[in-house]
């Protein structure tokens, strides 16, 4: 029997990381029963391995609670899940764009933080009815009423009523529920009209095939029923559908309203465009849902096999791993340097790091990564615009008219007191400053305009050091800028290594390739022939270092019982040389290709 | 045939710098350690004819005449060398024409003295027991009672100025036979924290050439290891060409028949158990194959591809070809009448041959 929808919430919860997001929500999921507590393991909505140990969700999922409320009725309460990282900002966006209402949970402890603000922003944008709840009340250094101010203050909304939990202890958790009830309108789809469903997320499963989530906005959606996505036409027939509970529990039919699973012979991720429409396909809607974009990669890296992994493994690892994650891009690629490999793109540094971990984890592969760098517009004398993914494709200076970067703009959150240390650092970071509001005695928020390619390589690392860990930092793009760029090269024994240049600030380019020659130098073991480092742009030789050659390496004593020892040590230093990469006649470390990011360490 | 090699783990001072199996202890000796060695000895059971015996340490020279006698006794009693080479490890302080002549009587016809330096700052650098002075009388003494013994010299001790007037003191006792080590400073041993103080490669390269330099009249048929025409050590030559030996006494190795064991090393553990090992371990042909490559390349002779395939029954380019290409491409190795062997560059950089060839 069909739910009402005047019966049904759909809601998200959006919080800064560890502002205990996934423990609420395992909290909510108990009380409700959907989980009993014997089976209650941490975090439940986060399966990945990876998500776990980083406190991070990364691919959001569902869950269907059964609630009966104080009223004595019954009420079924969807909770959708968010991506908790600015990389998967879109698909924030239509997990929001799934509900009707958003659950604000800030930290009573910690107050009001970058990502709550760039949450909240985004959730009032989808107008929803967000609703505060301000977690961890019993903490010793809890400050509800400062909380509740920062939260009216700098996000805006009503806080008087903002239900106050201990995620951790249970505290409030009906509060919430009741919350949601009362305030979180209920969904006014037509049942009547053409189905239109909003897939929020997929996922691969390998003995189903692909799983999308959907939320039903108009009409109906039920087994064998012919469908079409909206943004391709393709078509296909519902196998099975059902709720999460958050286990998968199959049903007849998605009612307008109501939040399930769809599976209907999907054979990859790439077919499946988050936020894309499902409509029926012999009476389709006439219009698709609102806020559908292709999410477009923007940090790119070259990823090269190294040790015995050979690039057929790497390339079988990518195929496979792309089943599960259909954000990230790949494409061969032919380093001089570093031969076959692949170029990628990712949705952003995490997403970079996270790809790279699974790929390392899971299908146990010996890698060389290269220093992430991000999509610049060359413009050609002749009127041509062309795009470059690696500063190797960075065409020659005089064929340049112009070169355009992706600028972004950064909010970041930090104690007053280090406010002046996070100003200075974005200025070294060629950021714009564009406004400094106070949002209290203590804190402020800082607004910057900066090129993407300054985060991608330390801003994250350094903004913490500069703020003791304070500050908290949030950021979208706003678009290409001109920028005075230049490539800089770096020769190994005259020969210019590919995988080792990069495009950088002309204003600083003289330092950091100084900089960069002098951290190749200590990364470069001694070889059997002297290595000469140089660090170039265009014709001109910046710096020279060298590496000087090997000239004894002999074990003096070797008796009896040390043979074999010997003989495994030397095993170990070669298991440690398979990792290194052979240009040329040198032997580069893996690291070295990534001594780029070590670069901002040292003060200029 | 089989090398035979008795340790003696009994030091009166401890010096600083060394890794071997070690115990202080003033006077012999105790009786207890010769009873347990020779109960070793006699238990042994892979019996084959001994073609060299050294007695090793520790300090070998501290052992009684009797109690070197006992030693001996067992050992022919159980591997009948016929004319075999008998090594004596001795501290130039140990040494008396008295106690020399006991040696000789108990069968020794080879002594390996540990002079280290001729000169005293380096001495107590290594912090040695002896002077140069106590060295240079040792080695008279030695010298005019042995045809056949052997100086081990250590290079890299502060000062390093002070080596070449060692290398020259070195050549005028005409000993048949130097050895010279470059100091280490191992991890593990007192020196092992003071690893700062290491000498640089390019001083200890130039020590390294000085010795051969200086050393004339002696080929250096191994990296450390430098002979007049017909005494080479034929006991090391085991090693170097990693061929079977037996070793008695707390923490020595064997290998034989394939396996690579080493005895308990605790003394106490030792003396309960004598013959027990602690790490025993099957090498795969293929590791056999390897190690007796890195171990030849140490030396002068090399390896030749009649000598590999006489002892294995295959082919020398088959298992290791491109190897073997590639050093010599890299000057590291040449090749002379079927036989590869280690260029000056070769010596100098020897683990770099080594790299090359292990899996």
């Amino acid at each position: 029997m069909a739910i009402p929808q005047q019966q049904i919430r759909n809601f998200s919860i959006i919080a800064h990381i560890d502002h205990g997001k996934s423990t609420l929500a395992d909290r909510l999921l108990q009380y409700t029963g959907a989980v009993d507590a014997r089976n209650m393991r941490e975090q439940t909505l986060d399966t990945m391995d990876l998500e776990r140990e980083r406190g991070i969700t990364i691919k959001s999922v569902a869950a269907r609670l059964d609630y009966r409320a104080r009223d004595g009725q019954d009420y079924v309460l969807n909770l959708i899940d968010t991506p908790g990282h600015v990389d998967f900002s879109y698909e924030v966006s239509r997990s929001l764009a799934a509900c009707e209402g958003a659950l604000l949970l800030v930290d009573a402890a910690q107050g009001v933080e970058a990502q709550t603000l760039a949450h909240a922003y985004r959730a009032i944008e989808q107008d929803l009815e967000i609703i505060p709840v301000i977690n961890k009340v019993d903490l010793p250094s809890a400050d509800v009423e400062s909380t509740r101010r920062q939260i009216e203050d700098v996000v805006g909304l009503d806080a008087s009523e903002a239900v106050l939990a201990s995620a951790k202890s249970g505290l409030g958790t009906q509060d919430v529920l009741e919350a949601i009830v009362k305030r979180v309108p209920p969904p006014r789809g037509d049942r009547a009209r053409p189905a239109r469903a909003l897939i929020f997320d997929a996922k691969y499963d390998p003995y189903r095939g692909v799983v999308t989530y959907v939320r039903v906005v108009d009409g109906r959606l039920q087994k064998d029923q012919r469908v079409m996505l909206m943004s391709n036409g393709e078509r296909y027939e519902i196998s099975e559908l059902g709720f999460m509970t958050p286990e998968i529990r199959p049903a007849e039919a998605l009612e307008a309203g109501e939040v399930g699973y769809l599976i209907c012979g999907i054979k990859t991720l790439a077919t499946v465009n988050i936020g894309d429409t499902v409509t029926d396909a012999l009476r389709p809607a006439e219009a698709p849902l609102p806020g559908y974009k292709e999410i477009l990669p923007v940090v790119f890296c070259g990823m090269y096999p190294a040790g015995t992994t050979d690039i057929q493994e790497l390339r079988d690892a990518l195929d496979k791993l792309h089943l599960n994650d259909a954000s990230f891009r790949y494409q061969a690629d032919n380093s001089d340097a570093l031969g076959l490999g692949f170029r990628l793109g990712f949705l952003g540094l995490l997403h970079m790091e996270i790809v790279q971990e699974r790929l390392e984890r899971e299908f146990d592969l010996t890698l060389v990564t290269t220093v992430p760098n991000v999509e610049y517009h060359a413009y050609l004398t002749d009127g041509q615009m062309k795009v470059v993914q690696s500063a190797s494709q960075m065409p020659e200076p005089a064929r340049i008219d112009r070169v355009e970067e992706p600028y972004i703009e950064v909010e970041i959150i930090t104690p007053t007191e280090y406010l002046s240390p996070v100003i200075e650092l974005c200025k070294k970071k060629r950021g714009l400053h564009v406004r400094v509001d106070y949002l209290d005695a203590r804190r402020c928020l800082a607004v910057y305009q900066m090129p993407l390619a300054e985060i991608v390589l330390d801003f994250y690392d350094k903004l913490k050091t500069y703020s003791r860990g304070y500050a908290s930092l949030e950021y979208h793009m706003i678009g290409y800028r001109e920028g005075d760029l230049v490539k800089l090269d770096i020769l190994l024994n005259g020969e210019p290594v590919d995988a080792l240049s990069t495009v950088v600030f002309r204003g600083s380019a003289e330092w950091v390739g100084r900089t960069l020659a002098s951290k190749l130098r200590k990364l470069i073991p001694r070889q059997q022939f002297e290595v000469a480092i140089q660090a170039a742009i265009g014709n001109r030789i910046l710096v020279r270092e060298t590496v000087k050659a090997l000239r004894k390496n002999v074990t003096a004593k070797c008796y009896g019982g040390d043979i074999t020892r010997k003989r495994k040590l030397l095993e170990k230093q070669k298991e440690g040389k398979r990792r290194m990469k052979q240009v040329g006649s040198v032997e580069v470390p893996q690291e070295a290709f990534m001594a780029l990011l070590q670069v901002g360490d040292e003060g200029r | 045939m089989i090398g035979v090699y008795i340790h003696v783990p009994f030091c009166r001072t401890r010096c600083p710098y060394c890794d071997f199996n070690r115990v202080r202890i003033d006077g012999a000796p105790p009786d207890a350690f010769v009873d347990a060695l020779v109960r070793e000895i006699d238990a042994f059971d892979a019996c084959r004819e001994a073609e060299t015996v050294f007695m090793g340490g520790g300090t070998p020279s501290l052992l009684t005449p009797g109690q070197l006698e006992r030693i001996l006794e067992a050992v022919r009693r159980r591997f009948d060398p016929k004319a075999p080479e008998m090594t004596l490890e001795a501290n130039p302080d140990d040494v008396t024409g008295a106690l020399a002549d006991a040696w000789r009587a108990a069968g020794v016809n080879r002594v390996s003295l540990g002079v280290q330096s001729f000169d005293d700052t380096a001495l107590r650098y290594l912090g040695r027991r002896h002077d140069a002075e106590t060295a240079r009388r040792a080695c008279g003494i030695v010298a005019g009672r042995f045809a056949n013994w052997s100086m081990d010299l250590i290079n890299g001790a502060h000062p390093a100025s002070s080596w070449p007037a060692t290398l020259s003191e070195c050549a005028s006792f005409a000993a048949p036979h130097v050895s010279c080590y470059g100091l280490t400073y191992e991890p593990g041993t007192p020196f092992g924290e003071r690893a700062h103080e290491a000498i640089d490669d390019e001083t200890a390269l130039a020590c390294y050439r000085r010795s051969r330099e200086l050393l004339t009249g002696y080929e250096r048929y191994e990296v450390s290891n430098f002979a007049m025409p017909g005494f080479q050590c034929r006991h090391n030559l085991y090693y170097w060409r990693n061929l079977e030996y037996a070793g008695f006494g707390p923490g020595a190795f064997s290998f034989i028949d394939g396996v690579r064991s080493m005895n308990e090393t605790a003394l106490e553990a030792y003396l309960a158990r004598p013959g027990r090992k602690t790490e025993q371990l099957r090498l795969s042909e293929r590791e056999i194959r390897v190690e007796t490559l890195i171990q030849h390349f140490r030396l002068s002779e090399g390896l030749s591809r009649d000598a590999y395939a006489d002892r294995f029954g295959r082919d020398l380019d088959t298992d290791f070809g491109p190897g073997l290409r590639a050093l010599t491409q890299r000057g590291l190795l040449e090749e002379r009448d079927g036989r590869f062997v280690p260029t000056e560059s070769g010596f100098e950089l020897n683990n770099e041959i080594g790299l090359a060839l292990v899996d």
